[in-house]
């Protein structure tokens, strides 16, 4: 059985074995032929094929709404006891099922001997349940990227995960970026594509919209209907002629403060329910946790500031460690002890009794040297 | 073994509202001297650090708690030894 999509970049063949359906999808799936995709494979399970096998081996490029349609499937048939397996993904479209985290709900097959229908490739399992599964699981990859002093290519590299996470997952999405205040200046640092990227710079140039007033006022800014949009003049006209009729920003903040936002475009209007809405929190969090470990809200100054002081601690423990370790013929760590102890039972930071520590020593020394020089003169 | 001080520090790290990173930064200030992947390694208890380098880690974790206006809850393995 073939079905060919009104979209004429998709097809599907059907084949139907007992409780087994297996899609073979050809061509593309995105926006247009994904509804036709979800209408088709929700028939499919009606008709109690409750394990569905996916073929991509001949798509040539799917986006988030075909990741939406396979995993509102497999969660469908998880639910009534059935399995949705994905066949012949390529690494392109594994890395997106990899992103979203499908890993409980679909079972990923590397390929398929198709002469007997026997499978010889390797099951692999992939990270993405539900949105909180997906996000949680994120989160701790995320932190993981950014647990050393993060550059901003691992930053950058999270956020774009983010990115393409939200697309995937908030219904409505066409279009997601994320910008980010650093030295005073908005820019986009992670866009899922070019008309996306001249959404966010059409605002940075006007000075206006909603990603740049999230940004600044640290609160959500939505757009319903950009046709009736009055309060930003000079921006909405821009965003209407690239086709864009709903805009849902929201703030990104590090350590309390905003320093961003993430951006949600539709080219429907009034795009974004209430769960949609809330689910653009939940990105913005996430998005604002990484943004809080790499210290983007620290200025260049602040961080180099940040790492003399914690030199000169280092140091001056060290050299309060050597007066120990000399006043008292011990050794470095006993003499590390020793200086942590003192710190506690006096209540003052470690750094606060090695500079007390060595500054004794230097008046004993200089008291010695003056006693030194009257004894001479 | 679920409570060793090992496989506690991570949790006390998150009381602590530290990032790892941010944890490294302190536990370097205060002499230590293991990179921070190291460091992660001895939080989730991957990797057993010496007791001087665990001591360390908890003094960065118990100023943190100090600033907080706690206390100081994480033990020193040094002071426990000899018990």
């Amino acid at each position: 059985m073939t079905v060919t999509g009104a979209d004429m970049g998709f097809r599907l063949e059907a084949t139907f074995v007992g409780f087994e359906a297996v899609l073979s999808l050809h061509g593309e799936v995105d926006l247009g032929s994904a509804p036709e995709f979800g209408a088709y494979l929700d028939w499919a399970i009606d008709q109690g094929h409750r394990f569905v096998v996916i073929d991509l081996g001949g798509l040539s490029f799917m986006d988030g709404s075909g990741l939406r349609v396979i995993g509102g499937a497999a969660e469908r048939l998880q639910l009534s006891g059935g399995a949705l397996s994905v066949r012949s993904p390529s690494t392109s479209i594994r890395r997106l099922f990899d992103i979203g985290g499908l890993a409980d709900l679909v079972r990923l097959d590397q390929s398929i001997d198709s002469s007997d229908g026997v499978e010889i490739g390797t099951a692999v399992g992939i990270p993405v349940k539900s949105v909180s599964a997906a996000s949680a699981g994120l989160s701790a990859f995320l932190k993981r990227m950014v647990a050393l002093p993060a550059d901003d290519e691992v930053v950058n590299g999270a956020l774009r995960l983010v990115v393409a996470l939200a697309q995937a997952t908030v219904c409505g999405a066409d279009g997601v970026s994320i910008s980010l205040r650093r030295h005073g200046t908005l820019s986009t640092v992670a866009a899922s594509d070019q008309v996306i990227l001249a959404m966010d710079a059409g605002q940075y140039e006007t000075g206006e919209g909603p990603c740049v007033d999230a940004s600044v006022k640290g609160r959500r800014f939505h757009a319903e209907v950009l046709d009736i949009e009055t309060r930003w003049p000079a921006f909405t006209p821009k965003a209407l002629a690239l086709g864009i009729n709903s805009i849902l920003s929201s703030p990104l903040e590090a350590r309390k403060a905003p320093v961003g936002a993430i951006n949600i475009y539709s080219r429907t209007t009034s795009a974004f329910a209430v769960k949609d809405q809330d689910l653009a929190s939940v990105f913005a969090r996430e998005a604002s946790v990484i943004l809080s470990d790499a210290r983007v809200d620290m200025t260049d100054q602040q961080l180099d500031d940040r790492m003399s002081q914690a030199l000169r601690n280092r140091e001056l423990i060290s050299q309060a460690q050597g007066v120990i370790m000399h006043r008292d013929g011990i050794g470095e760590d006993l003499a590390y002890t020793k200086l942590r102890r003192d710190s506690l039972r006096n209540g003052r930071p470690l750094h606060d009794r090695a500079q007390e520590v060595v500054d004794s020593a230097r008046h004993r020394l200089e008291a010695s040297d003056h006693l030194l020089e009257g004894e001479h003169g | 073994m679920d409570d060793s001080p090992v496989d506690l520090l991570d949790s006390y790290r998150i009381d602590a509202q530290l990032s790892n990173g941010e944890l490294w930064l302190r536990y370097f200030e205060l002499g230590g001297m293991s990179t921070g992947v190291d460091l992660e390694a001895f939080l989730l208890g991957f990797l057993q650090p010496s007791i001087h380098d665990h001591d360390v880690i908890a003094h960065a974790l118990n100023e943190r708690f100090v600033e907080m206006g706690g206390n100081h809850p994480v033990a020193y393995l040094e002071d426990t030894k000899h018990v």
